[in-house]
């Protein structure tokens, strides 16, 4: 059976009401039927992914892993939605990669004490890469809202050592350091047998700017940095690389209160490495638990409304049209010389359709439904995106053939497809968990 | 070990990049090969190939060829953020590492042996 | 339809707009395989509504051999007989992958309309912003419209919304294989054109098998003697015009192939650069793609030089006329003279063959003999059939006359590995025969 199968089928039970209990020992294990003291009640929870001001497209990784495992009470928010207490419905955080300075920046004082709030209270934060860097303590102005873990990030230093390659993703200020990148792309690790990281004793996960990690005296070591693969590309000399990350912690459990934080160095939600994907669903299992009668979810959203067959329809027979030529558009960027530096990161072409794909993908399992949920206005005010999107694409082409400077209009593209995909997801989870609940 | 393409050589047949998306996808399109025909200057009769590799897009023009960094910083003298992440839709040459039978699959099927292995 | 399809058939009104999808049975591939045996099929299905079909063969866009082709079915106002014109270049494969199978267009728009067929949409648009325009201008306008200048048209020029008997309906900038006047289909339908673009993928039954044995046949192929030669004047050499070669050659850039058709059977002449310029010319339309053998030889034969022909050429596909019309009819030897007779040309061409397929192609065996015995009725026989198995798989008509190597039992043996359908040569026989009667 496919490895996400397995998952999809416990999350169609669970919002069902169906029981179904975890072993405290070992994550890997199932048991359905009597509870014992070892075990408790498997919750079906309610997930928040971060997607606001700081982000990179990542959290669409997050968003892939979560649908294909069955996961839909997923709320997409904005750091304005945190700032106002979203998160206190929620059971589970993900922050995956980005600008950890802009995502602390956006989030800001009243974001961190929401945070803080929600892990406390026994929500469970996942931080994969810029999420993982966010909650270490730090005296940088806006990370300094966030100091809940105690973590010695390996790869900081006074001094940068020398760049072997790759330059532009080499290093990033850092308070009076900096921090800089060791290696990329797929290295090796050992769990170490830690529940809920005890299924297997090795795999593989990408790194992409994460951080190598020395555990404060309250967090459990998940998984330590093994080796490098034939796949791993080296920013520095090898055995600099070795130095900074063999053995120092890739993945941690950092409780906080009533709530624990797993911060990533890899991206353990990245959607080619299914291995490290199931183990970020057992640490949700494990220990989502702020709901612990196992209630099936309300509805994510309880203002949402069921749009008739013929509307809901003819919503994606227009979503589907304007997706399809903004993406045409899209396609013809890539591998064009032109890229943006919009704030610290830099914006490749081909990113604009991870955006549009993301949504395009959706459309078949949305039709499949029949009838759209969504809250009123979202539909008009995505078809309006979708519209407007496409527009600056066909704009953006035609200045690109100018040899025009074309930053103005990226920027402003670039921030609309992350508003259209939030609200896309909104509508879609919103659609696909609006028919588990009986 | 990489990729050579001759683009005085290529006939703008387009074999390559259903090959090589084939390869990933199991099925016929052009939507994920790592190799793609530059054809969007039709009336000019202008016409190479595009390599993407893991750090390197390799443009074979007819005049020759040129090789460019993947996700250099549009300003050079600003400084970009390190921690880039690589974009899904197009992953970088793999040789087809798994295709035993073939080896890379856009030299096996370009019927204009513009394409070898170096 | 599962397999080496998009599994949808469209039928388009312009009259009143109505837009109806359905599935392509699998009952109707295994009776009538695939290409023009199905647009056949549709045609005399929707035959009272005047429609014009167009369609993909059952192997076009995989890895088969010269899989490059669509086609349209349509009855010619040329010859008032149903006929079948490939679309070739980058266009026929564009059709599929845009999410159709086949597309039935019937009735009058009112107003000028083109249809914009993307990833599974199909889109009646407003013509108006390039009515009026002529080929290149109107597929220049739609790249631009769309942002993309990998769009693939099909449209017609000032000869087609004229209503022109030799109307041509033309190939993104390039003259096509449309010799029976289907250009003024278009223009009576005020269809000013079609215009594809899509990332849709193809699934095939058994994939790895179905990759093995066309590699397998591509191998045979390379070892074919066309292999060493390329471009038009090669052809036209093969086929007993002398001195071709020498009085194209001063003018020629390059030779480009249909997807994936391993011999190049388009030339690009420049007109207006230095032909042996291999960097990015800076002049905007410095020359003409040629595939169109006949036409070429028809202008050399009224005494034009080579640049004259490559201009007149040019000439016809900007205004999406008949180029081997134009020679034949314009009773003209002089370029200026020539493309004055555009407007208002008449009279009764010679089309060789039976009247259904293109004598675009080439009438004989290219390179290759065949096995024929150079009797000329088995000839024609031999391209009669020969046309009709590529209009059915979807192969370069022009590679399939060159090509002993695409057997029909090779086409026939791809298509079932792909489709998991058992498709006989019984059932291409009957196929065939229903094509050519």
């Amino acid at each position: 059976m496919n490895l996400y199968q397995s998952y999809a089928d416990i999350n169609i039970k669970l919002p069902q009401g169906k029981a179904r209990y975890i072993s405290k020992g070992n994550a890997g294990i199932r048991i359905p039927g009597v509870p014992d003291p070892e075990c408790r009640r498997m919750h079906y929870p309610k997930i928040g992914i971060y997607a606001g001001s700081g982000t990179s497209h990542s959290w669409l990784w997050f968003v892939d892993m979560f649908d294909r495992m069955g996961f839909h009470a997923v709320s997409v928010l904005d750091a304005p939605a945190v700032r106002s207490g979203r998160l206190q419905q929620m059971d589970v955080l993900a922050v995956s990669g980005g600008d950890t300075v802009a995502i602390a920046e956006a989030l800001g004082e009243d974001g961190a004490r929401q945070l803080a709030a929600f892990i406390t209270g026994g929500g469970v934060y996942l931080g994969a890469c810029a999420g993982a860097y966010l909650v270490m303590n730090s005296s940088k102005p806006h990370l300094c809202h966030f100091n809940f873990a105690a973590v010695k990030i390996t790869n900081l230093s006074k001094r940068l050592p020398t760049c072997h390659g790759m330059p532009h993703k080499f290093s990033i200020a850092y308070g009076c350091g900096h921090i800089f990148h060791p290696v990329r792309e797929a290295v090796g690790l050992r769990l170490t047998g830690v529940p809920p990281f005890s299924s297997e004793p090795a795999l593989l996960a990408p790194l992409y700017g994460g951080p190598g990690m020395l555990a404060p005296p309250e967090a459990q070591v998940l998984a330590r940095y093994d080796h490098f693969t034939d796949k791993t590309v080296f920013l520095v000399d090898k055995d600099l690389a070795e130095e900074t990350l063999i053995s120092t912690a890739a993945a941690l459990r950092v409780p906080m209160g009533n709530g624990q934080m797993y911060l990533f160095g890899p991206h353990f939600e990245h959607p080619h490495y299914h291995r490290a994907n199931r183990l970020v669903a057992n640490a949700v299992y494990r220990d989502s638990g702020r709901n612990p009668d196992g209630r099936p979810p309300v509805a994510v959203a309880r203002d949402a409304l069921e749009l008739p067959a013929s509307e809901s329809a003819n919503f994606i027979r227009s979503l589907r049209r304007e997706l399809s030529n903004s993406r045409i558009v899209a396609a013809g960027f890539e591998m064009l010389p032109v890229r943006w530096l919009i704030g610290a990161k830099v914006y490749e072409p081909e990113k604009i359709r991870v955006f549009l794909d993301a949504m395009w993908r959706r459309l078949k399992p949305l039709e499949k439904r029949g009838r759209i949920w969504a809250r009123a206005g979202v539909p008009d005010l995505l078809m309006a995106d979708a519209c407007e999107t496409t527009v600056l694409l066909r704009r953006l082409k035609n200045e690109i053939d100018k040899g025009s400077d074309t930053d103005l209009i990226a920027r402003t593209l670039f921030h609309l497809l992350q508003r259209n995909t939030m609200r896309f997801f909104e509508l879609y989870f919103q659609t696909i968990s609006n028919n588990l609940t009986p | 070990m990489g990729i050579k393409i001759d683009a005085l050589k290529c006939i703008n047949c387009m074999a390559c990049e259903m090959a090589c998306s084939y390869h990933r996808d199991d099925g016929f399109a052009f939507l994920s090969a790592c190799i793609v025909v530059y054809r969007a200057r039709e009336k000019q009769d202008y016409f190479g190939v595009l390599l993407k590799e893991e750090e390197f897009l390799k443009v074979a023009r007819p005049e020759g060829l040129e090789v460019n960094r993947i996700g250099e910083a549009a300003d050079p003298n600003k400084k970009a953020d390190a921690s880039v992440k690589p974009m899904l839709l197009r992953e970088g040459c793999d040789l087809c590492e798994d295709m035993d039978d073939y080896g890379p699959m856009c030299i096996a099927i370009c019927p204009a042996d513009a394409i070898t292995l170096e | 339809m599962e397999y080496l399809s998009t599994d949808k058939i469209i039928v388009i009104d312009l009259a009143t707009s109505k837009i109806e999808e359905t599935a392509l049975d699998e009952s109707l591939v295994s009776e009538k395989i695939g290409g023009a045996g199905i647009t056949k099929h549709l045609y005399e299905k929707y035959l009272n509504d005047d429609p014009i079909v167009i369609g993909t063969g059952l192997l076009t866009g995989t890895t088969c051999p010269a899989s490059a082709i669509g086609l349209i079915t349509a009855k010619s106002p040329v010859t008032g007989k149903l006929c079948h014109c490939p679309i070739i270049y980058k266009v026929g494969i564009e059709i599929k992958f845009s999410g159709y199978d086949y597309i039935v267009v019937k009735g009058v728009s009112d107003n000028p309309v083109y249809l914009w067929i993307h990833d599974g949409v199909a889109d009646i648009s407003d013509a108006s912003g390039i009515w009026g325009k002529d080929v290149w201008e109107s597929t220049d306008s739609l790249r631009k419209l769309m942002g993309d200048d990998l769009i693939q048209t099909m449209v017609i020029g000032k000869a087609g919304e004229n209503r022109s008997d030799y109307a041509q309906i033309c190939y993104n900038y390039w003259s096509s294989p449309d010799r029976f006047g289907l250009g003024k289909l278009f223009g009576g339908k005020k269809l000013k054109g079609l215009a594809f673009r899509g990332m849709g993928l193809i699934e095939v039954a058994d994939h790895e098998n179905f990759v093995r044995r066309s590699f397998e046949i591509l191998k045979e192929i390379k070892t074919n003697v066309f292999m060493t030669k390329k471009g038009i004047a090669e052809i036209a050499s093969d086929i007993g015009e002398a001195g071709i070669k020498e009085w194209l050659e001063p003018i020629v850039h390059r030779h480009s192939a249909d997807y994936f058709t391993p011999y190049a059977t388009n030339t690009v002449v420049f007109l207006d650069e230095d032909p042996k310029r291999v960097e990015e010319s800076k002049v905007a339309e410095p020359g003409v793609l040629i595939s169109d053998i006949p036409a070429l030889l028809a202008f050399k034969k009224l005494g034009l030089s080579a640049e004259d022909t490559g201009r007149a050429l040019k000439a016809c596909a900007k205004y999406g006329i008949d180029p081997a019309a134009v020679a034949e009819l314009s009773g003209k030897s002089s370029l200026k003279e020539i493309v004055d007779s555009f407007d208002g040309l008449s009279g009764t061409v010679t089309l060789k063959g039976k009247g259904s397929f293109s004598p675009w192609c080439p009438l004989k065996p290219i390179f290759n003999d065949f096995g024929l015995s150079g009797d000329a009725a088995e000839a024609e026989t031999w391209w009669e059939r020969r046309q009709a198995v590529a209009m059915i798989f979807g192969i370069q008509p022009v590679f399939s006359v060159m090509c002993p190597e695409l057997s029909e039992e090779n086409m026939l043996e791809l298509a079932g590995i792909g489709t998991e359908l058992d498709l006989t040569q019984e059932i291409l026989d009957r196929v065939v025969a229903d094509l050519l009667k």
